[in-house]
């Protein structure tokens, strides 16, 4: 695999961070990512995949666009209200990046197919906004030892972390109330921010730059504002992810 | 001894914050748990998913020390 003379033009801002280079450029190229989620954290997340030239995106989402998603959920238009989130995401990314492969997949993630949806990925996103497909996707990426970039919003706050059991905790391992069933109020700079740092984490993974978010979990208090970073470990318990 | 609780995210309509906007000073004694403080503060422990000090993620069974900042998360599952 090569990168074609409108790559090297297209990525010439990036591949020369010392460390990235074309040889990074080109293991994106050869990646998949599975982002699940094209709300608000999977908008931002997928773009900047997709811009950067990450070489096949899966993007998953059952939803049809609906107009409280308007205020974050910036690859759709009010015209698009009603459509499946997922074709309109895929065919947007395609027309900033029209280099890459972008799937769609209009399926809702459950224990079911969480498996089937995920194979072949080098990487999983966590975009979702319901903690059941969370726990499903959780599930399913530690049966094929396929890291989760994980992040999660409500009003001004953000968590991100990257979930790579045993070396790391799982989904399970730290999250253990259920948010009250209520949808959050999500504003798209909360949203914004920590789906683009989604994004950065799976680049750097993905080309094995610098430190990512393993065993460490980064809180975003935009109230205050304030950012803690914060130690997380494995739970010997965790339902799980303990036979590993 | 004194502890400081900091709320995270919902948790600031629930702490009645005394030193700055977010944290809340508490005297205790007797080696109480974060789950009986939170009881004390009356804040339901259904809301906080966690809690961290120290720089590490701490369960609602963690004995506070003296002088510890414990800032608290409510979950958080939006995406």
């Amino acid at each position: 695999m090569e990168l074609t003379k409108n790559e090297l033009a297209v990525y010439a801002r990036q591949v020369g961070i010392p460390g990235w280079g074309a040889e990074g450029q080109l293991r994106l190229k050869s990646s998949t990512v599975f982002v699940a989620g094209a709300g608000g954290l999977g908008c931002p997340a997928a773009t900047y995949l997709a811009a950067a030239g990450v070489g096949r995106v899966v993007v998953c989402d059952a939803d049809r666009v609906d107009r409280p998603n308007l205020n974050r959920q910036y690859l759709y238009s009010p015209s698009d209200v009603g459509r499946d989130k997922a074709p309109i995401a895929r065919d947007r990314l395609l027309e900033i990046n029209p280099s890459i492969e972008v799937e769609a997949r209009v399926e809702e993630i459950t224990g079911e197919n969480a498996a089937g949806l995920i194979a072949g990925s080098d990487l999983i996103l966590d975009c979702l906004d319901n903690l059941a497909s969370r726990m499903a996707l959780n599930r399913a990426a530690i049966a094929v030892r396929t890291p989760i970039v994980y992040s999660a919003v409500s009003e001004l706050t953000g968590h991100l972390t990257v979930l790579s059991p045993p070396a790391t905790p799982c989904l399970e391992c730290f999250v253990t109330r259920t948010p009250p069933p209520a949808e959050p109020a999500i504003p798209g700079f909360t949203a914004g921010t920590m789906g683009t740092m989604q994004a950065m984490e799976a680049v750097k993974f993905l080309i094995g730059y610098g430190d990512c978010l393993t065993g460490r979990l980064l809180i975003l208090e935009g109230v205050e504002p304030r950012v803690d970073v914060i130690d997380i470990e494995r739970d010997p318990g965790c339902p799980a992810c303990r036979g590993l | 001894m004194e502890i400081f609780l900091r709320s995270g995210g919902k948790l600031r309509e629930w702490l009645s914050p005394d030193v700055d906007n977010y944290t809340r000073r508490l005297e205790i004694d007797g080696g109480p748990t974060l789950r009986e403080i939170l009881a004390t503060v009356g804040i339901p422990d259904g809301l906080v998913a966690f809690a961290f000090a120290g720089g590490k993620i701490r369960r609602l069974d963690y004995v506070p020390s003296d002088g510890d900042v414990i800032t608290l998360q409510p979950p958080v599952s939006g995406g």
